[in-house]
């Protein structure tokens, strides 16, 4: 039992040989369980970090998540578009119908409605209420339509304007119509939104990466005497820095749960109106939440951060402190 | 074991150490004595480390000083039991947790571990406090704790720095027999005290440090 009672005493080898990577597994393990506990020590202090994480999470995240929504969205509304073909006066309602066929022969039309100019004049009274004025009149003002529903698989809108110019082209073509531009406005705003998103994601990862690394560093500074004696019983840089890179990691996980949350409880807030508003474009478009996939992203995505931030400022916040 | 070979340390333009020579053999037992200021913490604060000589060479356990990268000072100093004189415990720590921190440090298993935590504080007498906060303990305790720290990781080399200062006479004679113990079973001891007292009392050679400049035994270049 006695440490010093027989022989030399050099022998520094231990009584059970345990291997390297078994030693390595138990000594994560048992500073991921003390730095776990080490947080419930200031539990109102680590809540405030973790919570000005999760909103610098917060942000871009819900930003993100809205954008590949409402990209989605678009698409289908693209998917949606037609094209308003008005024929010149002078043509004959069989020759409107030929037209018609015609078109619907083409590979990048999916459907065609031939709409005759009397048809038109009377779906026209029918809806305007207008109907004494338009009865003064003697001729019928209205051309005949043919209205075009493009193939079924998506067209880009490049590919769509590329259809209606073709179509200007004929001579018996008065003017085509296509609802195009408010379809690319908000294709830009997209884009303009997605660059922003990213710009502010990145922003925010930097936040994080500097509300981590100061926490560390008050870490450090807290526990300056303790590191200087195991800097002097021989603790190596690996041994001193790891238990503040799992404190990274935690405060990275609580960010991302909280972040998670957050935006849970803002999506089934934003929920019942967006839904109504989308309904009122014939749409049965829902907000999604993150689901699993997103969650998982968010949790890794906050976690590598935390743990890069605390890496950074811990090598040189551990430098600083020599014995002397 | 520890060997100075024409060592000058600076500061600045102060001159701590100058042109130091001296060999602490395998085994050996010495004390370093001299004023305060003398140079003392100087001279182990070069064997652990700590400092970096201006010119000459220091050898520690056949390994030259000067080869040594950042990254190996850690293994350098666990072949090291360092004593302090104000002990260096942590507050916040049992007096278990203190004695078995170099054994963490090495990745000892709990239960070896445990064992030779143990032993260590057997060793100093202070078996039944082990999970006591060494706030509570007196300041001879505290410093037994150290010295349980100190070999718990069975080195080859203890070195002391003023390791009776804060104690009464009795303490002091009880701590130095504690380190002529370990010197029994083969470790070498260097200890920095200036209680020249004790010193002369005990049959171990003397190693005086006076204005950076050593004399006395040891301090012969040979070999």
């Amino acid at each position: 039992m006695a440490l010093f009672n027989k022989g030399p005493t050099h022998n520094a080898s231990r009584s059970q040989p345990e291997s390297s990577s078994k030693r390595w597994l138990r000594e994560h393990k048992e500073v991921a369980i003390s730095s776990w506990q080490r947080l419930w020590l200031t539990p109102f202090a680590n809540l405030l970090t973790w919570l000005t994480l999760a909103i610098a999470l917060t942000l871009p995240a819900a930003l993100l998540l809205l954008l590949s929504q409402a990209q989605h969205l678009s698409q289908q509304l693209n998917q949606n578009s037609h094209l308003s073909v008005f024929l010149a006066p002078y043509i004959s309602q069989e020759q409107g119908q030929s037209i018609a066929n015609q078109l619907l022969s083409r590979p990048d039309i999916a459907n065609v409605t031939y709409i005759s100019a009397d048809q038109a004049l009377l779906d026209f009274k029918a809806s305007s209420g207008l109907e004494d004025i338009l009865d003064s009149l003697t001729d019928n003002p209205l051309p005949a339509t043919i209205l075009i529903e493009p193939a079924s698989t998506p067209l880009s809108p490049e590919a769509v304007a590329q259809l209606a110019q073709q179509l200007r082209q004929q001579n018996q073509i008065d003017q085509v119509l296509v609802d195009m531009a408010w379809l690319d406005r908000l294709q830009a705003i997209l884009q303009t939104s997605q660059r922003f998103t990213y710009s502010l994601a990145l922003l925010l990862s930097l936040g994080v990466l500097l509300v981590v690394g100061n926490t560390v560093r008050l870490q450090i500074a807290s526990r300056k005497q303790e590191i200087l004696v195991i800097k002097l019983v021989g603790g190596t840089d690996a041994y001193l820095r790891r238990p503040f890179l799992y404190a990274g990691f935690w405060a990275g996980l609580f960010a991302a749960a909280l972040a998670c949350l957050i935006i849970q409880l803002g999506v089934s807030y934003l929920h019942p109106s967006l839904a109504s508003l989308a309904q009122s474009y014939q749409s049965d478009w829902q907000l999604q939440g993150l689901g699993w996939l997103g969650s998982l992203l968010l949790i890794i995505t906050s976690c590598s951060l935390s743990v890069l931030g605390a890496s950074l400022t811990v090598g040189r916040q551990l430098r600083l402190i020599e014995p002397k | 074991m520890i060997r100075f070979e024409r060592v000058d340390k600076n500061y600045h333009d102060k001159e701590a150490l100058m042109g130091a020579n001296f060999h602490l053999p395998r085994g050996e037992m010495a004390f370093l004595t001299g004023h305060s200021g003398a140079g003392k913490s100087t001279l182990l604060k070069l064997i652990m480390l700590m400092e970096r000589p201006t010119n000459g060479k220091v050898i520690v356990d056949r390994q030259n000083l000067s080869q040594l990268s950042r990254a190996q000072i850690p293994a350098h100093r666990r072949k090291i039991g360092l004593v302090f004189q104000n002990h260096q415990l942590l507050m916040d720590y049992s007096v278990f947790d203190n004695v078995a921190l170099p054994l963490k440090i090495s990745g000892y298993n709990e239960r070896d571990s445990g064992r030779r935590v143990r032993a260590a504080l057997d060793k100093v007498g202070l078996l039944d406090k082990e999970n006591l906060s060494p706030q509570v303990l007196s300041s001879g305790e505290q410093q037994r704790i150290g010295i349980a720290r100190a070999i718990v990781n069975k080195p080859k080399l203890i070195l002391a720095d003023e390791p009776t200062g804060n104690l009464d006479p009795s303490l002091s004679a009880e701590i130095m027999r504690l380190f002529q113990q370990f010197n029994q079973v083969g470790v070498s001891v260097l200890i920095a005290s200036h209680d020249l007292e004790l010193i002369q009392r005990l049959p171990h050679p003397v190693i005086q440090l006076n204005q950076g400049r050593l004399s006395g035994p040891l301090c012969v270049m040979g070999q």
